[in-house]
C-alpha cells in the first residue's frame, strides 16, 4: 500500500521528482562518461601498445646502427626485446601524399596489427603493409600496387595487408600539426628484405627497445654498451604515448571538475526538494503516525522516495555516461579522428560503481534526515502543518534605501531571505549554467586565439619543403634562396635532463615568426635564444638568464643567453643562424619555408607540405573542440532549465496562497507574473555576474591542469560573455514565463479556503 | 437604491459525470449601505454566492449587476479590475502576506487602486497604530483579522465581503471585529455582506438571507437590528 502511495506521491510532485532524477542523471552521466573515456583510452592504448610491441625506448643515431650495436643493446640486463628500426618519409608516386615507410627488423618490437589481408612476411621483397585508415581514405585495397619514392630510390610494392600500429597511434607527420590527416599522410611497413632490394643497402637510424628500466638506467647502460652517448627517446617523449596520455588526463580533469559541479548542485537541490516534499507531507506523516505506523516504518517509507530518485537517477546517469563515452570514444567519434586504435572497447572504471552506490546512499540519507525532522515530537505535533520560519526584520530595512523600494521589491527581497536555501540553490544553478557557458565558449575562444595566432601570425609561408637527409647545407640554402624562402635546422638537444628540440632559423623573408607569451610577434635576435614557456617553467629560466644545452651524441655544452620566452607548439630552443654560427653549433638544414607553389621533389627537397594541409588538421582539431563546447552548452542549458524550473515551481507552490490573495485583492495575472519573474531575474542577474569571473577562473584552472600539451593562454572574447549572459538570462526568462503562466490556473476560492 | 442585483444566477460544477448545482437560479436585490448576513449550512451555497458577487468566480448562467455594471460577462482582467475597485474581501484565515509588515500589507493596494485611503489612518481606525511595523506572524488572530479588514477598506470599496470573518476568533475578539464591520456600514455607507454559520451575528443584520441547496430559502429584513454589545454571545 505504501509503495502505491510512493508512486502517487511521485506523480504529485512530478516536476520535483523528474528534475531531481535528471540532475542526478546529468551529474553522474558526466562523471561516468568522462571517467569511462579516460579509463577506456588507457586500456585500449595499452592493448594497442602490447599487441604491436610499442617500444619503451628509442636509441636514435642519424648515421645508423650496426648489427653489433643491436646485439650490444639486446644483451643489456633488463632489456626484453629490441629491433633495429627505420622510419623515412616517402612520397606516393604521382602525387604529393607522404607515407612514412617503416622497417622493423624484429617485427615483435614496434610492429603492427593486421586488420585485413595477410600477416607480416619478413622474407617478401615486394609486399607492403599499409595503414588501413590511409588506405580507406584513398581507396586503396589489399592487392593494389603502391609505388613510393624516397630520395632516388623507388619502391614498387603490392599491398599485402592493412594495419594499425602503436608507433603511429597518433599519426602526425610533425609537431606543427595538431591532428592526423589520413587523406594525405599515412604510414606503411615493408620487410628489411624489400627495403634492401629497393635501396641496395640496409640502414637503421633507431634501435627500439622494450624494457622496464627507467630512462636514466637505460641511458646509462645503453651508453656503456655502445661506447658513446646516444640520444634516448623514451615513450613519454613520443607523440603517440604522450598525446594519448594527454587525452586521458583531459578526461580525468573533465571527469573530476564538471561532475563535482553537477553532483553538488544535484545534492543541494535534493536537500531543498526533499525538505519541501516532507514539509508538504507533514500532516500525512502525522496521520500515518496517529494511525499507529511506527516512526521506523514512516522513515523507511519517506527515505524510499529519495532512494527511488537516487536509483532511477543513477541508472539514467549510467546510461547518459555510457552514451557520452561512446559519443567521444568510438572509431567514428571525436576521438576516432585523433587516435588510430585497433580496439575501441568501453570500460567502466570500478571506482564509478563505488561513487554510484555512494550517491544513492547519500541521497537516501538526505531523505532520511528530512523526514526525521518532521517526525519529531508527538503524533499531534506531527499532525500540525509545517510552518515556515517567522518573518523578521532585515537590516536593510532600517536604511533610507528601503523606503524607496516598491512593494514588489520588498516582497521579493523578503521572500528570497525567508527561503535562503531555495534562493541559494537558484543562484547555484544560474552560476553553474554561466560557468559552463563561459568555460565552454571560452575554451573555444582560447583555442581559436591560440591556433589563430600560430596559423595566421607565426606561419607566414604557404609551403614547407622538407629537405632530404642526404642534401648538404649549401644545396638546401641555395634552394631556400631560389624559392625566396627562410630555412630552419632541427635537431635534438638535452636541457636539464630532458630532450627538446633545437631549432636554428634563418629568417630573411619573414616567412616564419615567433610569438611571445602575450601572443605578440617578436623578432628573432642574434644575441640570444628564445626558449618556449614549458622549458622556461621547468628549468626556472627567464629572459636574461643563461641556458645550457648539449646536443645528443656529443659531450659539447653550449651556453646561451635567453633573449625571451615564447609560446610554441613544440618544446624548443630557438636560435638565429648567425648566433648558432657564433656559438659554433653544427647543424643540418631540415626545412625551407616559401610561398612558391609547385616546387618539385628532387635530391634536395624530399617532400612538400602545404599550409592548407596544416590548416586542415587544425579544422579537425577544432571539430573536436566544437563537440566539447556543444556538449557543455547543452549541459549548461539543461542544468539551468532544470534547476530554475524545479525551484521556480517550488517558489510558486509556496507562494500560491499569497498569489491567490493578491488576485483576490485585484492584482491581474500580468502583474503577479511580473512579481514572480522579477525575483528569478534578479537572482539570475546576480548569478550571471558571479558566474562570469568564476567561469574564467574554472577555465584558467582547466587550462593549467591540461596545459602540458600546449602553451595556452586563457582568452575569452567579449562575445562569449555576452552570449553566456544572454543564454543564462534567456533560460531564466523562459522558465519564469512557463511558471508565471501557471498564475492563470490559481484557484482563488480553494486556495484561500484551506487553513494555514 | 440597489447596490447588487442577481438575476437567475446559477453556478454548476462538473467533475466527470457528476454535476453539482451550487447555486440554482438565484435572484436577489441588495441595497447600498446595508449590513447583510447570509446563513446556511456547509455546502448550502453561501460561499459560492459570495464568490459570485466578489468576482472570484463567474456564473454558469444569469446576470450579476453591481453598482449598475454587469460583471457576469467580464473577462479575467475585467474581473481583476472589478475586484480592485469595487469589492474588499475578508477571510476566516486572514490571508495576509507573511513577508510584508502590517503597514505594507495595507499599503499594498496602492499598486492597483488609484486613490487608496491612507494606510496609517485606517490602521489607526482599526486600533493597530502600534503595530505598523510588525509582521503578521507577530500578531494575534484578532489583530491579523483587523489588518485584513484594514487592507480591504484601504481600497475604499463600495462592498465588503466577509467569509466567516470571526470563525477563527474567540468571542471577545470576534465582537471587536464585528463592531468594526458594522461601523463601516453605519458610518461609511459600505455594503457589508457576511457569510457565516453563526446565528447570533444575524441579529445585528439589516437583512438576513438563508441559503439551502443552492437556493434562497428566506429573505428577511430587520428594522431594528441589535448592536454587537446587545447580542448575547
Amino acid at each position: 500500500m505504501l509503495f502505491r502511495k510512493l508512486l502517487r506521491t511521485a506523480l504529485r510532485y512530478k516536476a520535483q521528482f523528474i528534475s531531481m532524477i535528471i540532475m542526478i542523471g546529468l551529474g553522474l552521466g558526466v562523471f561516468v562518461g568522462f571517467n569511462m573515456e579516460w579509463v577506456s583510452i588507457e586500456k585500449n592504448i595499452d592493448y594497442a601498445f602490447k599487441e604491436t610491441g610499442f617500444a619503451d625506448f628509442r636509441l636514435v643515431n642519424e648515421s645508423g646502427f650496426s648489427e653489433e650495436d643491436a646485439k650490444s643493446v639486446a644483451s643489456i640486463p633488463g632489456v626484453e626485446d629490441t629491433t633495429r628500426f627505420l622510419a623515412v618519409n616517402t612520397v606516393v608516386k604521382g602525387g604529393t601524399d607522404v607515407i612514412t615507410l617503416t622497417v622493423s627488423e624484429n617485427i615483435n618490437v614496434s610492429g603492427f596489427l593486421t586488420t585485413s589481408g595477410e600477416g607480416y612476411d619478413g622474407e617478401s621483397s615486394d609486399k607492403i603493409w599499409l595503414s588501413d585508415q590511409y588506405a580507406e581514405r584513398n581507396g586503396i585495397s589489399v592487392g593494389d600496387q603502391l609505388s613510393l619514392s624516397y630520395r632516388d630510390v623507388t619502391l614498387e610494392t603490392k599491398v599485402a595487408g592493412l594495419v594499425k600500429s602503436g608507433e603511429y597511434l597518433i599519426c602526425l607527420p610533425d609537431d606543427s600539426l595538431l591532428m592526423p590527416d589520413f587523406d594525405s599522410y599515412g604510414f606503411a611497413y615493408v620487410s628489411p628484405a624489400a627495403f634492401k632490394k629497393a635501396a641496395g643497402y640496409e640502414f637503421y637510424t633507431q634501435i627500439n627497445v622494450i624494457s622496464d628500466l627507467t630512462k636514466e638506467e637505460f641511458s646509462e647502460k645503453a651508453n656503456g654498451a655502445l661506447g658513446r652517448t646516444t640520444l634516448v627517446v623514451s615513450k613519454d617523449d613520443t607523440v603517440s604515448y604522450s598525446e594519448a596520455m594527454g587525452e586521458s588526463e583531459e578526461g580525468k580533469t573533465m571527469g573530476s571538475v564538471l561532475p563535482v559541479l553537477f553532483i553538488a548542485i544535484a545534492v543541494l537541490t535534493m536537500v531543498t526538494t526533499m525538505h519541501r516534499i516532507t514539509a508538504n507531507e507533514k500532516t500525512q506523516i502525522g496521520t500515518l503516525k496517529s494511525l499507529g505506523f511506527t516512526d521506523r516504518r514512516i522513515l523507511v517509507h519517506y527515505s524510499s522516495y529519495a532512494l527511488f530518485i537516487g536509483v532511477v537517477g543513477t541508472v539514467l546517469g549510467a546510461g547518459i555516461g555510457y552514451g557520452l563515452a561512446y559519443y567521444i570514444m568510438n572509431p567514428n567519434g571525436a576521438m576516432g579522428t585523433y587516435l588510430d586504435m585497433p580496439q575501441w572497447k568501453l570500460y567502466m572504471p570500478s571506482f564509478a560503481y563505488i561513487v554510484i552506490v555512494g550517491v544513492i546512499a547519500f541521497l537516501t540519507f538526505i531523505g532520511f534526515l528530512s523526514v526525521k525532522k518532521m517526525l519529531k515530537g508527538s503524533a499531534a505535533d506531527a499532525l500540525r502543518p509545517y510552518s515556515p520560519k517567522a518573518m523578521r526584520k532585515l537590516r536593510i530595512e532600517n536604511t533610507r534605501l528601503w523606503n524607496k523600494f516598491g512593494f514588489g521589491t520588498r516582497w521579493n527581497l523578503r521572500d528570497v531571505l525567508r527561503h535562503p536555501s531555495r534562493s541559494l540553490m537558484t543562484l547555484f544553478g544560474v552560476v553553474g549554467c554561466t560557468v559552463l557557458l563561459v568555460g565552454g565558449l571560452g575554451m573555444r575562444d582560447t583555442m581559436d586565439d591560440f591556433v589563430g595566432v600560430f596559423y595566421d601570425k607565426a606561419i607566414n609561408y604557404e609551403y614547407r619543403l622538407n629537405i632530404s637527409k642526404d642534401a648538404d647545407n649549401a644545396d638546401a640554402i641555395a634552394a631556400a634562396e631560389k624559392y625566396e624562402g627562410d630555412w630552419s635546422a632541427q635537431s635534438s638537444v638535452e636541457i636539464g635532463d630532458e630532450a627538446v628540440l633545437l631549432e636554428i632559423y634563418s629568417v630573411k623573408h619573414d616567412k616564419v615568426r615567433f610569438i611571445d607569451e602575450k601572443m605578440n610577434v617578436v623578432p628573432l635576435s642574434d644575441d640570444g635564444a628564445f626558449i618556449c614557456r614549458r622549458i622556461a617553467n621547468e628549468n626556472g629560466l627567464k629572459a636574461g638568464d643563461a641556458a645550457v644545452f648539449s646536443p645528443y651524441g656529443t659531450d659539447k655544452k653550449y651556453e646561451v643567453r635567453v633573449a625571451g620566452v615564447t609560446s610554441s607548439l613544440s618544446k624548443s630552443i630557438v636560435l638565429s643562424d648567425a648566433l648558432a654560427e657564433k656559438l659554433g653549433i653544427e647543424y643540418d638544414v631540415t626545412s625551407v619555408y616559401t610561398d612558391k607553389a609547385g616546387v618539385p621533389t628532387d635530391g634536395v627537397v624530399s617532400s612538400v607540405q602545404s599550409k592548407a594541409s596544416i590548416i586542415g588538421s587544425f579544422d579537425a582539431f577544432m571539430e573536436i573542440m566544437n563537440v566539447m563546447v556543444f556538449l557543455l552548452i547543452a549541459a549548461a542549458v539543461i542544468l539551468g532549465l532544470i534547476v530554475l524550473y524545479n525551484l521556480g515551481v517550488m517558489s510558486y507552490v509556496e507562494r500560491y496562497r499569497e498569489m491567490a490573495t493578491l488576485k483576490v485583492i485585484g492584482f491581474n495575472d500580468r502583474s503577479i507574473g511580473r512579481l514572480l519573474v522579477s525575483q528569478n531575474l534578479w537572482l539570475s542577474v546576480i548569478g550571471t555576474l558571479i558566474g562570469m569571473p568564476l567561469g574564467w577562473a574554472v577555465l584558467e584552472y582547466l587550462i593549467t591542469a591540461l596545459g602540458s600539451e600546449y602553451e595556452l593562454r586563457v582568452y575569452i572574447g567579449p562575445l562569449t560573455y555576452i552570449i553566456s549572459a544572454l543564454l543564462t538570462l534567456g533560460v531564466s526568462v523562459v522558465v519564469s514565463k512557463i511558471i508565471s503562466a501557471k498564475n492563470k490556473k490559481i484557484d482563488m476560492v480553494s486556495a484561500l479556503k484551506t487553513e494555514e | 437604491m440597489n447596490m447588487i442585483e442577481l438575476k437567475n444566477v446559477s453556478r454548476v460544477y462538473t467533475a466527470g459525470d457528476h454535476t453539482l448545482r451550487a447555486l440554482d437560479r438565484v435572484s436577489l436585490e441588495l441595497e447600498k449601505g446595508k449590513f447583510i448576513v447570509v446563513l446556511g449550512q456547509s455546502g448550502a451555497g453561501k460561499s459560492t454566492l459570495l464568490n459570485m458577487i466578489g468576482g472570484l468566480d463567474s456564473p454558469t448562467e444569469g446576470e450579476i449587476v453591481v453598482d449598475g455594471k454587469d460583471i457576469s460577462k467580464l473577462g479575467r482582467d475585467g474581473l481583476a479590475a472589478y475586484r480592485a475597485e469595487t469589492v474588499g474581501f475578508v477571510f476566516q484565515s486572514y490571508n495576509l502576506i507573511p513577508t510584508l509588515t502590517v503597514k505594507e500589507n495595507v499599503a499594498l493596494v496602492k499598486e492597483i487602486v488609484k486613490d487608496p485611503l491612507d494606510a496609517e489612518k485606517i490602521l489607526d481606525e482599526v486600533g493597530l497604530l502600534d503595530h505598523l511595523n510588525n509582521f503578521p506572524s507577530e500578531l494575534s488572530g484578532g489583530e491579523q483579522q483587523r489588518v485584513s479588514i484594514a487592507r480591504a477598506l484601504a481600497k475604499n470599496p463600495k462592498i465588503l465581503l466577509c467569509d466567516e470573518p470571526t470563525g477563527a476568533l474567540d468571542s471577545e475578539t470576534g465582537v471587536t471585529v464585528l463592531k468594526l464591520l458594522l461601523n463601516m456600514a453605519r458610518e461609511h455607507g459600505k455594503t457589508i455582506i457576511i457569510v457565516t454559520h453563526n446565528q447570533n451575528i444575524a441579529k445585528m443584520a439589516d437583512v438576513v438571507i438563508r441559503v439551502k441547496n443552492g437556493k434562497i430559502k428566506s429573505y428577511e429584513t430587520q428594522d431594528h437590528p441589535l448592536t454587537a454589545d446587545e447580542v448575547e454571545w
